[in-house]
């Protein structure tokens, strides 16, 4: 038998004479629910033979009768398109169920009996609608005449509200008598255009007499060829031969050239439409569909205009609370690692030792670690954000933006996912099928400051701009994103041209974010900033300290590190930097905090932040510092994300991205820079 | 045309919500989106996969997750569409 029927029967040894009851339906109606109160815990779970997806059986007690229940995966057709499908129509199609209970959500009526109108059409008689979330329809103003619904389907119809247990002993009942045969049905299946009608009846004709018949229902092979349903001309082939089957697809094809599209859209609206017309017969609206919760905020926050400034107004809010909470722990933190410092040095004998351990180690290190609050407080509120359902607003608002600078609208996915680290947000291009997208967004996703990059803003606009600091850290997160759809124009005009895929979002409900959920999520991605403080940051402040302490220490100009900034320096100063911001950024390609732990290397004042500060602001203005903090957050990214765009674009797109990212922060930076002069800032 | 090529149609045209799509169409977002549904099974429009990113990531074993989690659904048009004509 051909694979259209590959489904194993059910083993009869394994009914052992029990009536099999199968649940169909679409995903997320309560069949499992439905399933559960059936069989209570009387139930196996295992695979669906030579697939991975899970089978459900369980035995439902009637009485004095039991019957074996199988749940059928969730399906919203019974096309050949997927797996779970395939599952759920052969072994409809193969005869096993003696019951077949198609669970129907009452509140999305159309879109359920869509499948039940697939089911009917396999000539399946045996049918029982199980009508749940009745409650739910009722609500929203949905009213369902059940005996004229039954009369109309021709099928008996239980109302269930299965959370609450409502209707299932008479579901029970119903299925009962209809394993028993006590029950007669007569399904109503839908009726097409006459061009459609008459070719399946001449493929019916052709189908006529032969095995097929016997086996599976003439008028359902009929259709299913005329969609072309690869399975079905498979298994009519063995059966018809070449030469017939020649003919009906040539039959198809005039049809498709007459509709100017394919027949499987053709009859999916028209069976659609049919429905439609039933639903009339049984169902009936009352009172204004009333806006939800959602609909009414969803009006502002998705506005193109008052939507993007309730993102600023929601992200100011979200660094006032993570600058207001986390300054006093840094210091507290920053306290502690003077502390250890102080502790230490008086146990180390040699004096350079001692200074790759307390200035190298707990001095780089620590004045990283020092913002593990910060890190950690943006991860909590971002998690609320994204529980609550705002994030995908954002998003919605986002890539409304996109769009009009011409980037692909899908990507604002991995530049979603970019506010947390480039690295899985450049893996995330994957979602998107086209080159084109995919290459342009993976170029522009570094400019989106990830939370490394953040400890770098929120110390300089802490440190620089103590009154206006969330407003800073906004203004720098928003010129950011403003140059990167600035860049994708650019590059989606000359670099990477293209057509965009179209698409479709579909935003979830509002929801009370759970702060317990929120800290737990925020502890495990904020373990990945203590682990790279461990890893990387170590590696690089014992890097940074010993270019900075030979041959000579830092302060003669003989250290390697002098050296080493001296030589970019005639660049960086055209943007107000000088040669310790130009190491400080060459190790910030490492990871990105290395540029706060260098500063605290190169003064000597390791994780004394307060002292690092005061030295700061001495040395620079607070244009510098701004300077300093956009330059970061542009520039050549991390080698991580480099690595990455390499291995999903390859070393070209790796290579634009780093020039494209140096050339940008600098022309930005001397911009900046030298405007801030004439202002007189 | 029926209510399944309106909603194919506008997709294609840069709709980007369900909601949208009521509008213009004078259904109920629930009916938009159900349609969408059966458009799926019929292989016109297909779910973005956002999990698959984190889990095909090569970083997956030391990271925790640093990345953030966008809770909605996107459906995708699905370009080699054969069946068109």
């Amino acid at each position: 038998m051909s694979s259209c029927c590959s489904v194993e029967k059910v083993p009869e040894e394994k009914k052992e004479g029990l009536k099999v009851v199968a649940l169909a339906g679409n995903p997320n109606v309560g069949k499992t629910t439905i399933f559960n109160a059936l069989t209570g815990l009387r139930q196996h779970v295992g695979n669906w033979p030579g697939v991975t997806v899970e089978k459900k059986e369980g035995i439902m007690k009637y009485r004095d009768k039991e019957f074996l229940v199988v749940d059928l995966p969730g399906t919203y057709s019974l096309t050949a398109n997927s797996v779970d499908e395939l599952i759920a129509r052969n072994f409809i199609l193969n005869g096993n169920a003696d019951v077949i209970v198609n669970v129907v959500d009452a509140s999305c009526l159309m879109r359920n009996l869509f499948l039940t109108m697939e089911i009917f059409e396999m000539g399946v008689k045996n049918i029982v609608i199980a009508l749940n979330k009745i409650d739910i329809a009722r609500k929203r103003g949905v009213h369902i005449d059940i005996k004229k619904m039954e009369k109309v389907l021709g099928v008996p119809v239980v109302p269930t509200n299965a959370k609450e247990g409502e209707g299932l002993e008479e579901l029970k009942r119903t299925i009962a008598s209809m394993a028993e045969g006590r029950i007669t049905t007569n399904p109503v299946t839908p009726v097409y255009e006459e061009l459609i009608e008459r070719e399946i009846e001449h493929i019916s004709s052709l189908l006529r007499g032969t095995p097929l018949e016997e086996m599976y229902n003439i008028r359902w092979l009929a259709i299913k060829l005329l969609t072309r349903d690869q399975e079905v001309i498979k298994l009519v082939l063995d059966y018809l031969g070449s030469g017939k089957m020649d003919e009906i697809l040539k039959h198809i094809s005039e049809l498709e050239v007459y509709y100017k599209r394919s027949l499987d859209i053709v009859i999916a609206n028209q069976k659609y439409e049919f429905i439609d017309q039933l639903m009339h017969q049984f169902v009936t609206h009352f009172g204004e569909a009333k806006e939800t919760f959602s609909d009414q905020i969803d009006k502002f926050l998705t506005h193109p205009v008052y939507g993007l400034l309730g993102l600023l107004g929601v992200f100011y809010v979200l660094f006032k609370f993570v600058f207001t909470i986390g300054a006093p722990l840094q210091e507290l933190l920053d306290s502690a690692f003077i502390a250890l410092g102080e502790f230490v040095a008086p146990f180390i004998s040699n004096e350079a030792l001692r200074g790759l351990i307390v200035d190298g180690i707990i001095g780089g290190v620590g004045s990283v670690l020092s913002f593990f609050p910060l890190v950690f407080l943006l991860f909590v509120a971002m998690s609320i954000l994204e529980d609550s359902g705002y994030m995908a607003r954002a998003a919605v608002v986002m890539e409304g933006i996109m769009r009009k600078f011409g980037l692909p609208g899908k990507s604002f996915i991995p530049m979603v996912l970019a506010f947390g680290c480039n690295v899985p947000a450049i893996m995330a291009t994957r979602t998107l099928d086209d080159e084109r997208d995919r290459i342009l967004t993976m170029l522009i996703n570094p400019l989106v400051p990830c939370s490394a990059r953040m400890v770098v803003i929120t110390f300089l606009a802490g440190a620089f701009f103590s009154d206006h600091k969330a407003l800073v850290a906004v203004g720098i997160y928003a010129i950011s994103l403003f140059l990167a759809l600035l860049s994708a124009l650019i590059l989606g005009k000359f670099v990477v041209k293209g057509e965009e895929s179209p698409f479709i979002i579909e935003l979830p409900e509002y929801s009370s974010p759970s702060l317990k959920v929120a800290l737990v999520h925020s502890w495990e991605r904020s373990k990945e900033f203590l682990r790279k403080a461990g890893t990387v940051i170590l590696f690089g402040s014992v890097a940074i300290w010993y270019l900075s302490n030979y041959p000579e220490p830092i302060g003669n100009g003989l250290s390697y590190a002098e050296k080493l900034g001296k030589v970019f320096e005639p660049f960086t100063v055209l943007m107000g930097l000088d040669w310790k911001a130009a190491v400080s950024l060459i190790f910030g390609i490492i990871a990105k905090e290395n540029v706060v732990a260098t500063y605290g290397i190169i003064y000597g004042i390791g994780e004394n932040e307060e002292a690092l500060i005061s030295l700061m602001q001495n040395a620079m203005t607070p244009l510098q510092a701004f300077v300093l903090a956009l330059v970061t957050t542009l520039y050549i990214p991390c080698i991580a994300t480099i690595g990455a765009i390499r291995a999903e674009g390859g070393n070209k797109w790796a290579f634009v991205a780093s020039i494209y990212n140096l050339l940008l922060a600098s022309v930005v930076g001397i911009v900046v820079y030298n405007v801030g002069l004439l202002l007189g800032l | 045309m029926g209510k399944l090529d309106d909603v194919l149609e506008l997709i294609k045209n840069g709709a980007r919500s369900p909601k949208e799509i009521a509008e213009r169409l004078n259904l109920t977002v629930e009916e938009v989106e159900g349609i969408i549904k059966i458009l799926e099974s019929l292989g016109y429009v297909e779910k973005v996969k956002m999990g698959s990113s984190c889990s095909s990531c090569p970083l997956k074993k030391i990271c925790p997750g640093s990345c953030v989690v966008f809770k909605g659904s996107i459906y995708e048009l699905k370009k080699d569409d054969h069946r068109s004509t």
